[in-house]
């Protein structure tokens, strides 16, 4: 993993504050977010439901501007949507009147580049996912799995400085979810891919981040950030993941086993006094 | 086709014939046996005869292209006008809001119904006849497209923000598409509407034309003309709609599931 | 993001009220011969005037009677055709293509067949009329009575159901969506259908006669009196229709 320490942060989040208006009353979706994304990272951010992590990615977007304090792509400010962010949703998002290649191509209808090399960094990228074999297909034969891909293919298509995830493995079957995740991971360090992966399943957050922000809810904000030094293989099963794994848990106030302190429930009827 | 798929094709092609046929039997049967006066029904020979006959002079061919003339001219302008109204509606709250109330006030009123008054206006040529089939177009296509422009679902229209789309590239590349099998529906609809309304309007307002040509037959007390006459139209109403049926279906294909 | 609340809330008047101002000055100004345009006001003086002494109440009588009778015949019959096509698969082989047939002769084709059969008898008309209601009955009830969800199917079975029974307590309430799309339709097109032939057929007592009758005599605030009231007419069915469409599906949320 080439983590330049030292080097400039490619992004920047810095003391974000955002504030929903919902029907009339102020819901605060973010308070005082900073964090810092270094080139070659791959940071995960975990945490429940309403704790503002795609709030945060659409900011980072460009999707919305309405809020307080800064963020900045390589020093300057984010103002609006840009070829130099990509994101993979969690739905695949694919325009099903065009076949994959035709998807992965769209991203590029912006980049000014010549006509030869759009077709040469489409193959390449369907050919990094694996689905050279499926460049003609439609999004409706793809499997959800498949589809995912053919997104993850647009995201990198225009070689981004960093990818942006939304829970992208969340709508897939549990099996295909773990084989993408290892997938994800090949792909991203093999091309040295700076990655901001948001998540709520804490295992595949350890499996795949060099750090990991825990955020709690209401108001959103950053409770606390893990460094993991696994390495970059990890192996789901083994001590060390798992202890970190159950670290992050912990974070978030779930327990891994049943064991429930000692307190009666109400309404019980004691039988022993 | 493989020769089992021909075979049900042609299978239940017969079943659906058994019906008709049966009718078509009777029919023939009671003009041989004089069961049913002139008036009420016509001798199916008589029928074709009159058919080859109109045939042979090049009158029913006339009169043909002059109803499918009107019908494309007032198509073209109605659907034309519809897609540019609708894809305002569509695209523009504004617009919507402003064009929402005049629009359903003014389809409340069956078209037929502003018949008297356009031909007290524009009189019974040509113009009148086009502005109304253009009318009878221009509702459901106007209501078609307005509808498939707003359902465009938003993840699809994140990602060509996302993208950095302009929006002209928005509009072409997703908006569109996205709407296209609507705006086909209301096209198609505005079709048979167009249809329709011809028919209606050369039976009553027209001095050529398949309904015309119904009108005189009647006047004429000869049914075997107007039942020739209503064949043809039911022909080209059946061409118009299974064509058009046919490319809504491939483009159905790719519908966008809003859900 | 602008809020919802202020986007100005006057721009559904925006064109009717610049067309009623640009009508009323055209009128004034003299822009215009008054035959050809009447003010807005003599209109409705009009609209008064025939409802008060002109025999309009006959006349709008006169139309919803036969749309009406027309309707419920066309309507009932296209229910039940629709039922039948879309529960009978013996059925729908037989008759359907014939239907389909039917169905792509222009409306108004029949007008001239039905008037040599009827002769100038009140049952012609409303003939036609039930023709045109009955069309859009049964497409859409067809296809709601063939849509029936197979677990439903199946479940009438495991519940050994009749055939009755199946109709009553599965079938229809199933279908009702559908159903009440093409009763919405109906309405519609027979008032369509009972407009257009009261014009065409010179029909009087009724409404469309009365809009021949001021095309005949040039009397322009006639004409558009009995525009004005057709249209009225089309919204409260509308609203009617609507209204009833959602009492019916209330329950199904």
């Amino acid at each position: 993993m080439h983590i330049a320490h030292d080097a400039k942060p490619v992004l920047e989040i810095d003391r974000v504050d955002k504030t929903f208006h919902v029907a009339g009353r102020p819901v605060p979706a973010l308070r005082d977010v900073s964090l810092d994304l270094r080139p070659g990272e791959f940071v995960a951010i975990v945490g429940a439901s309403g704790c503002g992590k795609s709030t945060l990615l659409r900011l980072i977007l460009g999707l919305d501007t309405d809020y307080q304090g800064e963020v900045r792509v390589d020093g300057r400010r984010v103002e609006r949507p840009g070829l130099d962010r990509a994101i993979v949703f969690q739905e695949p998002r694919l325009l099903p009147w065009l076949s994959a290649e035709g998807n992965v191509a769209m991203a590029l209808r912006r980049s000014g580049l010549p006509k030869a090399e759009r077709r040469q960094l489409v193959a390449e990228h369907l050919d990094l996912v694996g689905l050279t074999a499926f460049a003609a297909a439609w999004p409706a034969q793809l499997s959800g799995g498949m589809a995912q891909r053919v997104a993850l293919a647009r995201a990198l298509v225009n070689r981004p400085r960093f990818l942006l995830m939304d829970e992208p493995l969340g709508a897939l079957d549990a099996l295909t979810r773990l084989r993408l995740q290892g997938e994800l991971s090949r792909i991203v360090r093999h091309g040295g891919i700076t990655a901001l992966l948001v998540t709520h399943d804490v295992d595949e957050a350890v499996f795949l981040a060099d750090r990991i922000v825990v955020m709690q809810p209401h108001p959103g904000r950053v409770a606390d950030v893990l460094t993991i030094d696994l390495g970059p293989h990890r192996n789901r099963s083994a001590p060390a993941f798992l202890r970190i794994r159950d670290e992050v848990l912990a974070m978030l106030g779930v327990t891994p086993s049943d064991d429930q302190p000692e307190e009666p429930s109400r309404g019980a009827i004691r039988l022993v006094n | 086709m493989e020769p089992s798929r021909l075979i049900r094709r042609v299978a239940s092609l017969g079943v659906g014939a058994v019906v008709p046929g049966a009718l078509l039997a009777v029919w023939v049967l009671s003009a041989r046996e004089g069961w049913l006066t002139e008036q009420i029904l016509p001798d199916p020979r008589e029928v074709l005869q009159t058919t080859r006959d109109y045939v042979a002079s090049g009158e029913l061919l006339a009169d043909t292209a002059i109803s499918l003339r009107r019908v494309a001219e007032g198509f073209a302008a109605g659907a034309a006008i519809g897609l540019a109204i609708g894809a305002a509606q569509g695209l523009s709250q504004s617009a919507r809001a402003i064009l929402e109330l005049p629009f359903f006030v003014i389809s409340q009123v069956p078209i037929l119904g502003w018949l008297p008054l356009l031909i007290l206006l524009v009189g019974i040529d040509e113009g009148l006849k086009v502005i109304v089939i253009a009318w009878s177009a221009f509702v459901p296509v106007a209501l078609n497209t307005a509808q498939g422009m707003r359902d465009v679902p938003r993840t699809l229209r994140e990602v060509g923000q996302v993208l950095t789309f302009d929006p002209w590239s928005m509009l072409t590349r997703i908006i569109l598409p996205a709407a296209l099998p609507s705006i086909f529906t209301g096209l198609r609809e505005g079709l048979a509407h167009s249809w329709q309304t011809l028919v209606a309007v050369e039976l009553f307002a027209s001095s050529e034309g398949l309904g015309y040509l119904m009108s005189w037959g009647r006047q004429l007390f000869q049914l075997d003309i107007v039942v020739m006459a209503l064949v043809v139209v039911g022909a080209i109403g059946l061409v118009l709609n299974w064509t058009l049926g046919r490319v809504e279906r491939r483009l159905r294909r790719w519908q966008v599931q809003t859900a | 993001m602008i809020s919802r609340l202020s986007l100005p809330p006057w721009r559904p008047l925006l064109i009717p009220l610049v067309v009623l101002a640009l009508w009323e000055l055209a009128a004034r100004a003299g822009w215009c011969d008054a035959r050809f345009l009447p003010p807005p006001e003599a209109v409705l003086r009009r609209v008064w005037f025939e409802t008060i002494r002109g025999g309009l109440a006959t006349d709008l009588a006169a139309s919803l009677q036969r749309g009406a009778s027309g309707l419920l015949i066309g309507a009932s019959a296209g229910v039940a055709l629709g039922l039948l096509l879309g529960l009978s698969r013996v059925a729908e082989r037989l008759v359907g293509p014939l239907f389909l047939a039917y169905r792509q002769v222009a409306l108004f084709a029949w007008v001239p067949l039905l008037s040599m059969w009827f002769g100038g008898a009140e049952a012609g008309k409303i003939a036609f009329i039930s023709l045109a209601a009955m069309a859009p009955a049964v497409v859409n009830t067809w296809r709601g009575a063939r849509d029936i969800p197979r677990s439903h199917v199946e479940l009438a079975a495991v519940l050994t159901f009749g055939r009755l029974d199946f109709i009553r307590f599965v079938a229809l309430p199933g279908a009702l969506p559908f159903i009440l799309v093409g009763l919405r339709s109906a309405l519609i097109y027979a008032w369509l259908a009972t407009i257009g032939a009261e014009l065409f057929l010179n029909i009087a007592p009724g409404l469309g006669g009365r809009l021949n009758e001021g095309r005949e005599t040039f009397q322009m605030d006639l004409v558009l009196a009995c525009i004005v009231v057709l249209g009225a007419l089309g919204i409260a069915f509308s609203r009617f229709a609507a209204i009833g469409e959602a009492r019916l599906l209330r329950r199904r949320g």
